[in-house]
């Protein structure tokens, strides 16, 4: 399939056509960058290192109805059908996210909500130009312009993007957007390898990865885990902004007679997270969350799906209000004993 | 000014001490600006404290925020002191911490630093984007001195500290047991300015701005726990059963939230600005905290945190307390 060149000037137009469709991109929420669906009055802002919030919101929202039901009523509703949509602007380390929490929801069951937001979205990935200071997706098997999850990679030239098609969603989103998009010229596939390649060499941050999933179990008392935590402040900081963590927890909400079962995120590093009934806590400190944390990205998940579960997209490290910083951690672990 | 070097002495002899389990302060962080909290258990870690502007974190939190562990049987629970430098903003959540009776006097060492004030990180990347390295900061005569890869530079103090400092009324310790410092000038003065915007407006344009703030709330909870006055062990947020407020996460329950939290802090709030800092999608959360300040300076003549034998707001009634509000 043609690799395709869409001018600047043309990039309203190129908006209008996706919009047809339900249309997710990088926005202004309050003082924040997150994925938000396109409307007339959008601004949609693709000049920017990463969002804030990951587009795993859209895939799995933080707060999602699994049914409704009412009293009276023993039919219980579940949601409506979803539309197909369009993700633009995803970095390449939040699309390989969406491939790695992939496993989780087709493991012991296929999970029909997260299953269906995925086949039904088209995922315009745009390659990463300028790296931020704490990205290290090289180091976990990422790439500036990994296409992994992605139906059409995006580059940005100075006056026009690059769009190569990846999959046969991309290839049909490509075909319907022909009118504002002419072929790539091979200066331009040029062009935006060429930026490819320099923003690789703009990555300074890196961890060495090997061993670590093997090494990260024989540390379980190590002293490494009391010093990170003693900072740590137990927000969800790090987990609600990371693109891979995919944990939540199921409540009921009802209000009168009609409620509804709903999902939310949850996250390790609340201390009730593993809290039982009896009041027993497996893990009770700060130390234990800390640990399973990176066990659990680094450990855990690799054991099970053979994939690191962290892209790093260096969130955690950018957004923690006291510096704990993942990459110091491996650092750590990788000299420790 | 602190003498750093003096001020390491001191947490030397303080963590070498018997009855001190650990002294927490700060280091210099991983990356660009950022400082981090240091905690301290033997002599030879007194090496990496630090204080200068980066110092943003208020280290009060951790004296309530510790997690206890039951004591094994036939073993005694650690009765050691805690060490912790504090700034004059902090210094202001021992105190209060104190006048509430959260722990007892005799359980704190606290180690004053004289503050000339603290830089905001978003102002301070705005102006000096992608700094892999870490920067280490001095404070000038009216300036800010970064020590940055091309060479130091000086900027003056406006431009990058947080905006609690530039109306900080506190810079000195107001409890300390040691401290190596001769006072600081206050050079702020705090009109509540960033609170009268709000005011001018109508309800109408104040629902609005809260709304498009609170509407990318992600319920982190990253403010409840940065605040050294957040230390209830059972929080309403917690709470499952009654649920005041759901784990939904949705304008409703989102105001809700964020309502509870300034109102629990009402007449308690010490200004230094924490919940702010750490907000992962940067809600003006210090607006909420200082139109409540003001309130109570206003109506009651009260403000918290700044003498350990006061009583808490709440407790302190007087026959002509204000009361026009009860309807």
């Amino acid at each position: 399939m043609d690799i395709l060149k869409l001018s600047k000037d043309k990039f309203a137009d190129f908006l209008a056509t996706l919009s047809e469709q339900k249309l997710y991109a990088p926005q202004k929420v309050g003082e924040s960058l997150r994925f938000a669906p396109v409307t007339e009055n959008s601004k949609v802002e693709l000049d920017m290192a990463n969002t804030t919030v990951p587009p795993k919101s859209i895939f799995f929202p933080q707060t999602e109805t699994l049914y409704s039901y009412e009293m009276g009523n023993t039919e219980m509703q579940t949601p409506r059908e979803v539309d197909e949509g369009i993700v633009l602007g995803a970095r390449p380390c939040d699309a390989r996210a969406l491939v790695i929490v992939d496993n989780l929801f087709a493991w012991d069951v296929d999970d029909p909500y997260y299953q269906d937001q995925r086949a039904k979205n088209t995922v315009v990935g745009l390659a990463c130009n300028k790296p931020c200071v704490n990205c290290f997706c090289l180091s976990v098997g990422g790439d500036p312009a990994s296409t992994e999850g992605l139906d059409v990679l995006m580059t940005e030239l100075e006056d026009a993007y690059v769009l190569e098609p990846l999959t046969e969603k991309g290839q049909k989103l490509c075909q319907s957007v022909a009118a504002v998009t002419e072929q790539a010229a091979a200066e331009d596939q040029d062009g935006a390898k060429a930026l490819h390649q320099q923003a690789r060499e703009m990555i300074t941050r890196k961890i060495e990865t090997e061993g670590i999933p093997e090494k990260l179990p024989t540390l379980w008392d190590n002293s490494l885990w009391q010093e990170t935590a003693d900072s740590c402040l137990g927000c969800g900081v790090c987990t609600f902004l990371c693109p891979t963590c995919h944990c939540f927890d199921i409540q009921d909400e009802v209000e009168g007679i009609e409620g509804r079962r709903c999902r939310m995120w949850d996250s390790c590093m609340f201390k009730e997270y593993t809290l039982h009934t009896s009041g027993h806590n497996p893990r009770p400190t700060r130390r234990e969350r800390t640990r399973n944390r990176i066990n659990h990205k680094y450990s855990y998940f690799v054991q099970k799906f053979d994939v690191i579960a962290c892209v790093g997209c260096g969130r955690c490290i950018n957004s923690c209000p006291v510096n704990i910083d993942i990459v110091e951690i491996l650092r750590q672990a990788k000299e420790a004993l | 000014m602190v003498d750093v070097a003096k001020l390491k002495e001191i947490a030397r002899e303080t963590v070498s001490r018997d009855d001190v389990k650990y002294l927490i302060g700060w280091r210099q962080g991983t990356f660009g600006f950022r400082a981090a909290p240091h905690f301290v258990n033997k002599p030879e870690d007194v090496d990496q404290l630090i204080f200068s502007p980066l110092c943003s974190h208020n280290l009060a939190t951790y004296l309530t925020g510790v997690e206890k562990l039951p004591v094994p049987r036939g073993q005694e629970a650690d009765s050691r002191k805690v060490a912790l430098m504090v700034k004059g903003c902090d210094s202001r959540a021992v105190v209060l911490q104190l006048v509430e009776q959260g722990y007892g006097r005799d359980s704190v060492v606290v180690i004053g630093c004289p503050c000339q004030g603290v830089v905001d990180q978003k102002k301070v990347e705005a102006k000096y984007p992608d700094m892999g390295e870490n920067i280490t900061a001095e404070w000038g005569e009216k300036t800010i001195i970064f020590n940055l890869p091309s060479g130091k530079t000086e900027v003056p103090r406006e431009e990058v500290l947080a905006g609690k400092c530039l109306t900080c009324r506190y810079p000195n310790p107001l409890l300390a047991d040691a401290g190596a410092w001769e006072e600081v000038a206050v050079w702020g003065s705090d009109d509540y300015a960033d609170v009268q915007d709000l005011e001018a407006g109508n309800p109408q344009e104040r629902r609005a701005f809260w709304e498009d703030k609170f509407a990318s709330c992600i319920r982190c909870y990253a403010c409840r726990n940065v605040c050294p006055m957040c230390y209830c062990e059972d929080c309403i947020l917690d709470r499952l059963n009654p649920q005041w407020i759901t784990r939904a996460v949705n304008p409703t329950e989102n105001t809700a939230f964020h309502l509870s939290r300034a109102f629990h802090l009402a007449g308690r709030c010490i200004e230094c600005g924490e919940c702010e800092r750490v907000c992962p999608v940067d809600i003006p959360l210090m607006k909420l905290n200082r139109k409540l300040t003001k309130e109570v300076r206003e109506n009651y003549d009260y403000e918290p945190g700044l003498d350990p034998e006061a009583k808490p707001l709440q407790a302190s009634y007087r026959p002509n307390d204000k009361e026009d509000f009860i309807l």
